[in-house]
């Protein structure tokens, strides 16, 4: 559901619970206000029933016909009343005590009439009518008192009603906002993650079920992006794989030209000088030219080597001992030289998902690198560490050398880019450039000309790459 | 007459070698040099009429011989060689006065004419 819509929705529930309050406690204004019009009647009543008693009274032991009188129009009007004012008495106290009144009325009623027909003033008479004068007079005030209880009734539930409506109302939108905002919040921070995740070159998209609200939409313009950038990473890796071809061809075109070029002119000049040659001097040209072949063979062996894509066979491995089994492998080299070695391998770090061979060719091309670049009595430098933010683990290999001239640094992970004087392939730092990024990680350089060059390789733990 | 010298420079040995046979059958006087310091350094005593030079070698490389050779003799002659088929390159050196210009594999005939034709302008 769309947010928007959700709003809306809890909006709508809220106004809906407001209008039933507002109904609830019109509804209960109402009864009271017709049970309070009712009571006030109903005083009227008592007090003419009342009055009717005493006059009752004044009839029987003070002998006044004209009581009898009077009690008579205060039925009449009392009567009157009642029909007059049935609807509200009907609606405050119901149809039955409503009947039940008048029909107590007009048994008093009768009686008068027969008292006042027959003239008796006798004991028997006497106590009949004091009974049923009696029973009209309770009957009224008992449901007078009973509406004016139910009114307190009224009040006090409808005091609860509404604590509780408020309580309710209240509990609701602290719910609703809260469910809300942690909505928002949980794919808010999905998609951080996964920018944050993007600005590290890895293009994941998120997979969240496609919900149809604006995060939902959020999510898919971030895959797309994500999706978009992964294309363009892969064109600009090309376009970039395109280049280092250029320069590869024309290292091997150099590399492959000149043993060319002396086969070349041995054939040439051997044709040239062919008859002023001995016997021993024609076989040296001719083992002259099997010898640039034999140049030639290793060349084109060694580029086959190094371009073959080999299989790397990963598993999961503690950087440390890696690093100490290739320092067995580098110490004699480093002992010739008289180099001494600082390591700083930190504790506890989380595991790599490595080729073991690969990553020992890439020390073993470092540590042989930092060798030739420093001067005897030199420090080579190793440490690793964790890299918390990226979840990488970073092996960082630092001599105190020569350094790299800033026009070479954007150079040195080129094929056949080499400053040293002889020796250089300059396929080195290539293949171990090409050998990180096939562990998905990254290879960086810091070097000053005279202070030393550092090489930082990140590896993404096992934990990042989703291995248990 | 006095035989022409020829100063032939490059790392790979089998270039010298094969230059100074073939060009001394041809009459000419050739020293080779297997990089461009011993070259500078043998230059300072000796005046060349033709200079052959690899392009690309480590340390002095074939654009400072060059150089060098026209500051000392302007009048000597300057034929470059390289593996390296670089066009731009190629401007920069014929822009620096060179006479010549081989990319690898050498034509030996074609280097000796290119020689001759040199010598014959120098001579004029």
């Amino acid at each position: 559901m769309k947010i928007v819509n959700k709003i809306y929705l809890s909006n709508g529930v809220h106004i809906l619970l407001i209008v039933l309050i507002g109904i609830f406690a019109l509804h209960n204004l109402n009864t009271i206000l017709t049970k309070f019009r009712f009571i006030v009647i109903a005083e009227g009543l008592n007090t003419a029933f009342l009055e009717m008693r005493l006059a009752e009274k004044n009839y029987f032991l003070s002998g006044d016909d004209e009581a009898l009188v009077s009690i008579k129009i205060r039925i009449d009007q009392t009567t009157e009343t009642l029909r007059q004012v049935q609807q509200p008495i009907i609606l405050a106290v119901g149809n039955d005590k409503y009947w039940k009144l008048r029909y107590y009325l007009d048994e008093y009623a009768q009686l008068v009439d027969a008292i006042d027909r027959a003239h008796i003033r006798d004991p028997g008479a006497q106590k009949e009518l004091r009974q049923v004068g009696q029973n009209l007079k309770t009957f009224s005030e008992d449901i007078t008192d009973l509406e004016s209880e139910q009114i307190g009734a009224i009040i006090v539930h409808s005091k609860n009603i509404l604590l509780y409506s408020f309580w309710a109302v209240v509990l609701f939108a602290l719910i609703f906002s809260n469910v809300i905002v942690r909505n928002i919040g949980n794919s808010l921070s999905k998609v951080v993650g996964l920018t944050r995740s993007i600005s590290q070159g890895n293009f994941h998209t998120i997979e969240a079920k496609p919900s149809g609200d604006e995060m939902g939409a959020v999510f898919s313009a971030v895959n797309t992006m994500a999706e978009e950038l992964q294309k363009r990473e892969k064109e600009i890796v090309q376009s970039k794989k395109l280049a280092s071809i250029g320069v590869l061809v024309a290292g091997v075109a150099h590399e492959l030209n000149n043993p060319l070029n002396n086969i070349s002119m041995i054939a040439q000049t051997y044709a040239e000088v062919y008859d002023s040659l001995s016997r021993e001097d024609r076989i040296s040209f001719m083992e002259r030219v099997d010898e640039e072949t034999e140049r030639l063979r290793v060349i084109i062996n060694n580029l086959l080597d190094y371009a073959k894509p080999k299989e790397q066979h990963l598993s999961r491995m503690a950087a440390n001992p890696v690093i100490q089994k290739t320092l067995a492998l580098v110490q004699n080299m480093l002992d010739i030289s008289n180099i001494k070695i600082k390591l700083g391998l930190a504790r506890d770090l989380p595991d790599i998902y490595i080729d073991v061979h690969q990553i020992q060719q890439i020390l073993v091309n470092m540590a042989t690198n930092a060798i030739q670049a420093m001067d005897k009595g030199g420090v080579l430098s190793i440490d690793t560490r964790f890299v918390p933010e990226e979840d990488t683990v970073e092996i960082v290999i630092s001599d105190n050398g020569k350094g790299i001239a800033p026009e070479f640094i954007d150079h040195i992970f080129d094929p056949f880019f080499t400053t040293k004087e002889e020796s250089g392939t300059g396929l080195g730092l290539w293949v171990s450039y090409g050998i990180i990024k096939n562990h998905q990680g990254n290879i960086r350089v810091k070097s000053e000309v005279g202070v030393g060059t550092t090489f930082i390789i990140s590896l993404p733990t096992c934990n990042k790459l989703g291995i248990a | 007459m006095a035989k022409h010298g020829i100063m032939v420079i490059d790392d790979e040995k089998i270039v010298g070698d094969m230059a100074k046979l073939s060009l001394e059958q041809d009459g000419y006087e050739v020293e080779t040099f297997l990089n461009g310091e011993s070259a500078l350094e043998r230059l300072k005593t000796k005046r060349f009429d033709v200079v052959v030079t690899d392009l690309k070698m480590k340390g002095v490389d074939g654009l400072e011989v060059l150089r060098t050779v026209k500051k000392l003799y302007p009048t000597t002659v300057v034929i470059m060689i390289t593996a390296f088929a670089n066009l731009d390159v190629a401007i920069e050196a014929l822009r620096d006065d060179v006479h010549d210009f081989f990319p690898k594999p050498v034509k030996i005939k074609e280097l000796k004419a290119s020689i001759k034709r040199a010598l014959g302008t120098a001579a004029k």
